[in-house]
């Protein structure tokens, strides 16, 4: 009992504290912070890193901070979801999917004490911020190692479900990989869904079998990896180091590290300085981080190192035009270079690619 | 000794009465004990799992808001399975009205319309959920072809069909290529009935659907006949209904409703169309038709109940910092205590000194 | 090892979950008991399986705690559904709930451990013939355990006594209580061997398909494992067929996008649930009546005195 009505008064006090500022933000000194998360913390995916982004800000700013995760929520529980942590309290909420942007942008006018983020969502709002990691920056890393370590010349895609993010990474991987031979070619598997590890291993086998030689996956788990291991072939880990689930197979892993940011964001809102950001985090940004390359020759390594480099340091950006659709239309040519929000909304594949748009 | 259980001819009305308040009571005291267990203060625990959901207005409005969905599609689902025809893919019906009505949303949008599109779309989401539901029902007159298999299968069907409209022809134009529809205009939204809470017009339907099938299923032929089938189907024969046609119909009555949930879901709380547009209410509106006894007033309880239990669910991650599946696990033991005490009400248990198997 | 023996490979190590899942909930169902649960028991036979494993460092015994796992959630069913009657759908589907959530407690420590799989069995001399050696005789344990079930199953059912009033106690309760059959001791053993097949199910998906712990790992075939024992109409083989086609049939579209063919993924998708409908359909007409299910299915059992 005394738990409720002290969250319900904290939740009374802050929304009376919104109304007087407005969302001017104030220095507070401390801080409840809600997660809402699409998939469930055990996902070892997506939510799984989210939860972890989360620990992270709690070690980083200690008893100033007090978070809630809420795990697996619907699209249409939602709303509710955000109110009760609005009502409990909570002045800074993560809504850590796309499926959650346009449920954040009508609850964010709604509550305007308090402050939002979205990830992966492309639009900002006052009290809206939105973030998110360069992953295709990794995933031109992923293109080019592939590149030297396929024999077959095909490097197998077990894709997720066709947005923007998926196809622009299988854009990126190829361009990765035509940097070192033009004559790679890409078979993808869509699974329609986010985690099914039986099934991503299917989907690996059915590529494997079709002799691709290095598997990249968008799925987080480590099932295709842990196939490419079985069969004596190469793959790349996803959301965490996976180097341990495939110690023969294992090239490099995309690492999702979103602790920091949150760490970053809760201070703001502690410190009063908060602003509704456009944050797409690269390499360089420690947002996601490439593991260390194993099963690599010294030459290989070096390349890859150097790439990844390059790309941290901008010097190298993987969407310089020119820019061919798969049907030969042009979409940049040469001398410009991909806007962030043409990258965000990329629904094509790019000619070379001789894979069907689902 | 030896216990021994039997069907009571007729339940005394003291028990009638008295066994929901011990039914709560048990579950409740239960439940202080799993909270115990996980190291929270049960007094504590039990008022924001059950009392926090009911406390003010909001927390009212909002079980409505999940309530309604529940127990739309149980309702049609009882009378199916009153029937003996065992329509497992409500979900499915579901995801077909709402794609439905959606359709008249989206392709309306943009343009002012009159306040005729709103009942055009519950209608056509009905009409969907019934046409969709209509598959398994003629799959098992003209084939033989079981409806549990069929109506399941077409769930899958129903969420890939969803997932490639919202990712192809139903995009919004302008939503960076994600796999979403428009947000529907405000015509095309369930107009809200409170102030500070989410309680929509879907509500009051989802009540004149109950009672409106309370009077279906006792007053008129066809709710004899539906339970004359389902109970004596040799006697329902003899009185010369067509098994065919009732096949038919209940399918058609619950696909039908559970249509019209889906659009009144799409319409009402997510404005748009979305692959997460369930989370699976098809199938816990199984639950709540067989614990509601299959009897429209008794699904409407249900349907409340385990709309409480879901955002208690949700009550308990926020404010007592359970994960998930700990309140999962609670959820599936509340289901249980509260069956044995149905069992408890249906059946007598007696003691028997010595009595041989 | 040519395309198409890779092809069929895969496609037997998909079915076997579906395949031992679907045999146990088939017994299950034929003492006329409709436990709903399976996804819940095989969810559960998956964590504790893999829990087990890594905490003891043997797969034996992962294997062990999943079939007991899944025998202990069946055995709370059977408590309610025996014991008290209670309605049998609604209990089974909040066994889905409980064994969801559970398997979520139990893995939670587990997620992101890794451990090798359990090898495959080469039987001498007969792995190297070809094609048959590769295909029948180079597989996991779990792969000859399920054919030996459906067979042991098979027999049981259709041979044995103890077979024959299994299902008379699934067509007729009353008449086999009658007899002097022990209805409820019957159904209980049914129910624990579908609760232990599920968990052995369970534990093939995390200790040889994909050895790790997600939650909610098993997806879904828990239900189409269902779907199976009615397609199969009740029958140990043609559960076997269904099994096989329906994994199949999921393969065949994963290589069918690998091979690029020009159709939206969700279509390809969804023909392993159109084309079982339409086989079933086939089957239906090929033989007009059909196989319904045990008389007694899902009815409670309450014995007269």
């Amino acid at each position: 009992m005394n738990i409720t009505r002290r969250h319900l008064m904290a939740g009374s006090a802050g929304l009376a504290g919104a109304a007087a500022f407005g969302h001017q933000a104030e220095a507070q000194s401390r801080l409840s912070v809600g997660v809402v998360l699409i998939g469930p913390v055990g996902d070892f995916g997506w939510s799984h890193m989210h939860d972890q982004g989360r620990r992270r800000m709690a070690e980083v700013l200690g008893d100033r901070v007090n978070a809630t995760t809420v795990e697996s929520v619907a699209p249409p529980d939602f709303d509710r979801v955000v109110t009760q942590l609005v009502r409990t309290g909570h002045r800074l909420i993560f809504t850590t999917s796309f499926s959650y942007f346009a449920p954040t942008q009508r609850m964010a006018p709604q509550h305007p004490g308090v402050f939002f983020e979205n990830a992966t969502g492309p639009t900002t709002l006052p009290n809206m911020a939105i973030y998110n990691a360069r992953f295709y920056e990794g995933r031109y890393v992923q293109g080019v190692i592939a590149a030297r370590k396929s024999r077959s010349k095909t490097i197998g895609y077990v894709a997720t479900f066709p947005v923007p993010e998926v196809i622009s990474a299988i854009n990126t991987v190829m361009r990765g990989a035509w940097s070192v031979d033009p004559s790679m070619k890409v078979r993808v598997v869509w699974v329609n869904a986010w985690s099914n590890p039986a099934r991503e291993a299917d989907a690996a086998r059915a590529l494997i079998d079709q002799g691709c030689d290095v598997l990249c996956s968008h799925t987080d788990g480590p099932a295709p990896l842990q196939l490419a291991e079985q069969r004596g072939i190469f793959g790349f880990g996803q959301a965490s180091d996976m180097t341990r689930f495939a110690p023969r197979a294992h090239l490099t892993s995309s690492v999702n590290n979103w602790g920091d940011y949150y760490a970053d964001r809760a201070k703001a809102v502690l410190d009063g300085t908060w602003r509704p950001t456009d944050t797409w985090g690269g390499l360089g940004s420690g947002m996601f981080r490439m593991a260390p390359f194993t099963n690599m020759t010294p030459e290989e390594v070096s390349e890859a190192t150097r790439i990844r480099d390059a790309i941290a340091a901008g010097t190298l950006h993987p969407f310089d035009g020119p820019i061919t659709r798969q049907d030969g239309t042009v979409v940049i040519p040469a001398g410009r270079r991909l806007t962030d929000d043409e990258i965000r909304a990329q629904n094509y594949f790019y000619q070379g690619i001789d894979v069907a748009m689902p | 000794m030896k216990l021994v259980m039997e069907r009571r001819t007729e339940t005394p009305i003291s028990l009638m009465l008295i066994s929901p308040l011990i039914a709560v009571a048990l579950t409740m005291i239960s439940a202080a004990i799993m909270f115990a267990l996980l190291g929270k203060d049960p007094v504590a625990a039990l008022s924001t799992y059950f009392l926090d959901p009911l406390s003010d207005s909001w927390g009212l409005q909002e079980v409505a808001v999940k309530a309604t969905p529940l127990v739309l599609i149980a309702v049609g689902l009882a009378v199916c399975y009153r029937a003996k025809v065992w329509n497992i893919g409500a979900e499915g019906q579901f995801l077909f009205g709402a794609m439905a009505g959606g359709y008249v949303a989206i392709i309306t949008h943009g343009s002012t319309q009159g306040p005729w599109l709103l009942p055009v779309m519950l209608l056509a989401g009905a009409m969907a959920g019934a046409c969709f539901a209509l598959i398994p029902a003629i799959l098992r007159i003209r084939f033989g072809a079981n409806e549990i298999l069929t109506s399941l299968m077409l769930v899958y069907v129903a969420e890939l069909l969803l997932d490639f409209l919202v990712r192809g022809p139903w995009r919004d134009p302008a939503g960076f290529n994600m796999p979403n529809s428009v947000v529907f205009e405000a015509e095309a939204t369930l107009p809200l009935l409170m102030a500070g809470g989410r309680l929509n017009i879907g509500t009051p339907i989802m009540i004149a659907v109950v009672l409106g099938f309370m009077l279906l299923m006792g007053r008129t032929l066809k709710g004899f006949e539906i339970r004359l089938v389902g109970e004596a189907p040799r006697a329902a024969r003899f009185a010369g209904f067509s098994e065919a046609r009732l096949i038919i119909t209940v399918f058609m009555i619950s696909g039908a409703l559970a249509g019209l949930a889906g659009v009144l879901e799409a319409a009402g709380t997510i404005k748009q169309l979305q692959p997460g547009l369930s989370p699976g209410y098809g199938f816990t509106a199984i639950i709540v038709a067989f614990l509601g006894r299959l009897n429209p007033i008794g699904c409407l309880f249900a349907g409340v109940f385990i709309a409480i239990t879901f955002i208690g669910g949700e009550n308990a991650q926020i404010m007592l910092r359970l994960p998930l599946d700990a309140t999962r696990v609670l959820q599936g033991l509340l289901l249980f205590f509260v069956l044995t005490c149905d069992s408890l009400l249906l059946y007598r248990f007696r003691l028997i000194r010595g009595a041989a198997a | 090892m040519t395309l198409f023996e890779a092809i069929i490979l895969t496609i037997i190590t998909a079915s076997t979950p579906l395949l031992i899942a679907a045999i146990g909930e088939l017994v299950v169902e034929r003492a006329g008991v409709l436990n709903l649960g399976v996804e819940g028991m095989m969810v559960i036979g998956a964590a504790a399986g893999i829990a087990a494993a890594i905490a003891t460092g043997s797969s034996t015994l992962g294997v062990l705690v999943a079939v007991l796992a899944g025998m202990a959630l069946s055995l709370v069913f059977a408590a309610l559904v025996l014991g008290l009657a209670a309605n049998q759908v609604a209990a089974g589907l909040a066994l889905a709930i409980l064994g969801l959530g559970l398997s979520g407690v139990i893995g939670a420590p587990f997620v992101g451990v890794q451990r090798a799989g359990i090898g495959k069995i080469e039987v001498p001399l007969l792995s190297d013939i070809p094609f048959i050696g590769p295909v029948l005789f180079h597989q996991d344990p779990f792969v000859y355990a399920s054919v030996a079930l459906v067979i042991g199953v098979w027999w049981f059912l259709t041979r044995s006594r103890a077979g024959l009033v299994l299902r008379a106690v699934g067509e007729n309760h009353a008449a086999a209580h009658a007899l002097g059959y022990p209805v409820r001791r019957i159904r209980l053993l049914a129910i624990l061997f579908g609760g232990g097949c599920a968990g052995l199910a369970g534990a093939y998906m995390s200790l040889v398909l994909t050895p790790f712990w997600t939650s909610g790992m098993t997806a879904g075939r828990g239900w189409i494992a269902l779907a199976i024992v009615v397609f199969a109409s009740w029958l140990p083989f043609r559960a076997m067929v269904g099994a096989y086609l329906f994994g199949a049939l999921t393969i065949l579209q994963l290589h069918a996008q690998s091979a690029g063919v020009p159709l939206p993924s969700q279509f390809l998708a969804a023909l392993p649930y159109l084309i079982t409908i339409l086989v079933l359909v086939l089957i239906m007409r090929a033989r007009r009546g059909g196989a319904a299910g045990p008389a007694s299915l899902g009815v409670p059992f309450v014995p007269d005195r």
